[in-house]
């Protein structure tokens, strides 16, 4: 399975989660649905869908978590017959980012959620130390930057 | 608040030289219940040992060996002991210089009682 970053100092981390809890795939995303990095996906129109329904499940559940909690859910955990999925936000400088995972019986939440922080910390530790402005996902802007990101995941850049 | 699974934690941490006692989901590692001392990661020994656990009980029924009755891990500052019951691990945290026997039978007879509080799975 290929692991491919948009951004390189996002690898190393990553591939060390996916080492570690052999999770199946992997997915970095920006809140607005662009993704950031993948691991396990073949084809650039399942990153696309998979990242459209991780950003619209972090989205809701955020607003039910606000509804019931008053404050958003930050994490999700949703167990199939042989796979399960965890679905939670990842802060670091930059903002707020969206990571998801798919892993089967050979792992576990205890082991995904473990790592999952390791990840994130690792992140922060690599992430570059000049701090992009906060731009908004404009809609013109969205279409653009989302197939760049695929182009440059699926080495069609 | 105590539990069905209070008795057996208390009764593994009265054991001289037991660290942590926990009580943690097979398929989740994720921790049940747990007796830790301030400033022990019980999450992360949870995670870690459930997953050593499952790997070793898989690894034992590929190899013909049948089930796992009692898993040891020998460390240079300590050992960790688990035994499985249905869905649940009973894991304990110990020092180097642990009477291993004692535990190992307070674990089985633990395991007894884990099955009956709910760790058929």
């Amino acid at each position: 399975m290929q692991m491919a970053v948009v951004e390189a100092w996002i690898e190393a981390p990553l591939k060390h989660f996916v080492s570690e809890t052999g999770a199946e795939l992997a997915l970095l995303l920006h809140p607005s649905g662009q993704v950031l990095a993948q691991h396990g996906f073949a084809r650039a129109v399942d990153v696309m869908s998979a990242c459209a329904l991780a950003a619209g499940i972090h989205a809701s559940s955020g607003e039910l978590g606000k509804l019931l909690d008053g404050r958003p859910f930050r994490g999700l955990h949703h167990v199939g017959r042989e796979r399960q999925i965890f679905l939670a936000e990842a802060l670091w400088p930059r903002g707020t980012y969206i990571f998801l995972t798919v892993f089967g019986s050979e792992s576990s939440l205890g082991l995904v959620r473990l790592y999952f922080d390791e990840l994130v910390a690792a992140l922060v530790a690599a992430a570059p130390k000049e701090v992009a402005p906060a731009t908004p996902a404009l809609a013109e802007h969205f279409e653009r930057d989302l197939n760049r990101n695929l182009a440059v995941l699926f080495g069609r850049a | 608040m105590a539990t069905p699974f209070s008795p057996m934690l208390d009764a593994l941490t009265r054991q001289r030289g037991v660290t942590a006692a926990l009580v943690v989901s097979e398929r989740d590692g994720i921790v049940v219940e747990s007796n830790l001392q301030i400033g022990q990661d019980g999450d992360r020994v949870a995670a870690l040992a459930a997953s050593l656990y499952r790997k070793a009980r898989l690894a034992a029924r590929a190899a013909g060996m049948g089930a796992v009755s009692f898993m040891q891990l020998e460390a240079p500052g300590g050992r960790l002991c688990a035994v499985g019951g249905g869905a649940l691990v009973l894991v304990v945290v110990a020092e180097a210089s642990v009477n291993v026997g004692l535990v190992r039978v307070e674990l089985l007879k633990a395991i007894e009682g884990l099955s009956a509080a709910g760790g058929e799975g």
